[in-house]
């Protein structure tokens, strides 16, 4: 019994110990030596932006449109404060605008009587037939956009194993000045009537939207990209020239007139593919 | 003096040392036949052409090899280390034949070495033999009349790093929703759109993935991701919804082939976590409402030009529809863990 209490006693007291020797984990930081002491994380990174000037030449598809598709030409000019902050412009002018399915269909068999008058021109053609639906959807005719790109992310990419570029992510945002042609406003006092054919010429109008976007930039070299962007410009317009609002609960009956209240909001969205050039030409490497 | 007798014996085994050391590979027993002239030649006949010998210790006097004499050949022309044998006077055809008369070495070595780098040293993940789970949601692209929104699983099994088989399936019953544009249009042009509702789809298809790459976040941490397309074909049910004659109109769901073709990005949070963002395009003939209504209003419904009959309901040309997604999801890679067959 007495030998079971002192070996209880010896277990006891070395536990004890070793939990008193046992002192408080320290993680302390790895201090490197040797030749990679101090060295950068990558030699002679390839600053592709830095106090550079970006001019790329652009070209935009409008998506999800429901009466009329817009393509884009025009260009970004930046220049790169910082290889992760850039300062620059986005322009572009509507040079392609194609109807959609819709608006064909619309044209072709939609009925030309007093329910419809205020919203479809239902003159005669000089070339036969009524006049084209199509003439009083709306079009954006060109953005200008000044914005700042930030770049967090810069890598590179292989495809096939063969071919190795040169790949950023960034993420752009600023302020859009949208020029649209828009059916123009009509119903109200000393306006003309909005089953007039004359109301439904189109207008010009200025829309101040926000727009972002996020792209990918390729480097084949060190002069020039190849960028691939998606970017949304959301802004409320009356696309087709209906009147759709503006009596009634909530203002959500049509008031046989065309103005403001006819406008819905459109998440507008763009694909745009960017062809970019650098000057100078020889980007700066780190050391 | 007794000392000396110490430093001798010392000096006994560094001067063999010398001869022991090897700056290539030991040779075959027979090869101590070589003749001496062979064995203190600079660059041996079998010396990889790219690999720049550096001159030997055991014979600083030999002359530097001029242009025109090779100089992995002996005075005779017969390649070092063949045991004596002219192999290149019974076989002039062989390749270490070409080789010796070719090569230059002190042209060789000026040469810039273009030491092959890859861009990405080895693959973050390995995918082969992994079976990959990836829940996702599914986002429509391209119907501004009406949004299929669905969640979706998808199984792929890797057979090689670029290569897998799987399934995938989207739920979206219950989530269709249609535009309020579709009744402003509606109302205000008198034209109905026909509108289609999605069930269920399901697809065979097949991963490649040719593309692979890293991104530095804020030059502070690395991320991996790889970019990947896929295609196959599967099933879709769609029926349509009754807008044109929802009086007399009930539709039952399709079934119908679709081919599917996607494009996604996958971006590794470790080696068997990943977030997915895909853009898929479901192709398929569906079958919609006929914008026309029957005139025979009272005929009974085996009248073929009542409204009533099952078979005036459904316009008689099917139409290509393209439902193009965003899926965004994660993906998780089974077993979690994996071996390189190569150290780094």
């Amino acid at each position: 019994m007495k030998r079971r209490f002192v070996s209880a006693i010896l277990a006891t007291l070395c536990a004890v110990g070793i939990l008193a020797s046992s002192g408080p984990a320290v993680a302390q930081e790895i201090q490197l030596t040797g030749p990679l002491k101090g060295a950068p994380a990558v030699r002679h990174l390839r600053l592709y932006r830095q106090g550079r000037l970006e001019l790329a030449p652009s070209v935009s598809f409008t998506l999800l449109d429901e009466y009329r598709r817009t393509i884009l030409i025009g260009g970004q000019l930046n220049y790169n404060l910082l290889d992760w902050l850039a300062i620059g412009v986005w322009g572009a002018a509507g040079a392609i605008s194609t109807t959609t399915d819709l608006a064909d269909r619309i044209d072709a068999t939609s009925p030309r009587d007093p329910l419809t008058a205020v919203n479809i021109n239902h003159s005669q053609s000089p070339f036969g037939g009524y006049a084209s639906f199509n003439d009083q959807t709306a079009k954006i005719s060109y953005v200008v956009a000044p914005q700042l790109t930030f770049t967090p992310f810069r890598g590179k990419l292989a495809i096939f194993n063969k071919i190795f570029v040169d790949t950023d992510f960034y993420i752009a945002g600023g302020v859009g000045f949208v020029g649209l042609q828009e059916r123009g406003d009509c119903g109200a006092a000393g306006q003309l009537l909005c089953n007039d054919p004359k109301s439904f010429a189109l207008a010009s109008t200025t829309k101040i939207a926000p727009t972002f976007g996020v792209g990918l930039k390729f480097y084949p070299a060190g002069f020039w990209s190849l960028g691939v962007e998606y970017r949304a410009l959301p802004f409320a317009w009356n696309r087709s020239g209906f009147d759709e609002r503006g009596s009634g609960p909530g203002n959500n009956f049509p008031d046989q007139k065309i103005n403001s209240e006819d406008e819905t909001f459109q998440f507008n969205q763009l694909v745009t593919i960017t062809l970019g050039f650098y000057f100078p030409f020889q980007p700066k490497l780190t050391e | 003096m007794k000392q000396a007798g110490r430093w001798l014996l010392l000096a006994v085994p560094l001067a063999l040392i010398p001869q022991v050391a090897h700056a290539q590979k030991k040779k075959p027993p027979n090869a101590g036949a070589a003749p001496a002239a062979a064995a203190a030649s600079p660059v041996s006949a079998d010396a990889d052409a790219d690999q720049p010998t550096p001159p030997s210790a055991a014979s600083p006097a030999t002359p530097a090899p001029d242009s025109t004499v090779p100089p992995a050949s002996d005075a005779t022309g017969a390649p070092a280390g063949a045991g004596g044998v002219d192999i290149c006077q019974i076989t002039p055809d062989a390749p270490q034949c070409a080789v010796a008369k070719e090569v230059n070495m002190a042209t060789e070595a000026e040469k810039p070495i273009h030491a092959e780098i890859y861009a990405v040293q080895q693959q973050y993940v390995l995918k082969a033999q992994r079976l990959e789970i990836m829940p996702y949601f599914a986002i429509t692209l391209n119907d501004q009349f009406v949004s299929h929104n669905a969640p979706g699983l998808a199984l792929n099994y890797y057979i090689t790093q670029v290569l897998a088989v799987g399934v995938n399936g989207n739920w979206y019953d219950g989530l269709n929703a249609d535009s309020d544009f579709n009744f402003q249009n509606r109302r205000a042009a008198r034209i109905a759109v026909p509108l289609n509702d999605y069930q269920v789809s399901g697809d065979l298809n097949f991963t490649y993935v040719p593309m692979y790459g890293k991104f530095a976040g804020f030059g502070d941490f690395i991320f991996h991701y790889d970019a990947y397309i896929d295609g196959g074909l599967g099933v879709i049910r769609t029926k349509p919804e009754a807008v044109i004659d929802p009086d007399n109109r009930k539709f039952d769901w399709n079934t119908l082939v679709n081919f599917d073709v996607g494009i996604g990005l996958r971006i590794f949070f470790n080696r068997w976590v990943a977030a997915v963002v895909e853009v898929r395009d479901l192709m398929f003939f569906d079958r919609i409402e006929a914008t026309t209504v029957a005139p025979l209003t009272t005929a009974p419904a085996t009248n073929p030009q009542s409204p009533l009959n099952p078979a005036t309901w459904y316009d008689p040309n099917t139409h290509f529809t393209n439902d193009v997604q965003m899926q965004v999801g994660l993906s998780f890679f089974l077993p979690t863990s994996f071996e390189y067959r190569l150290p780094k």
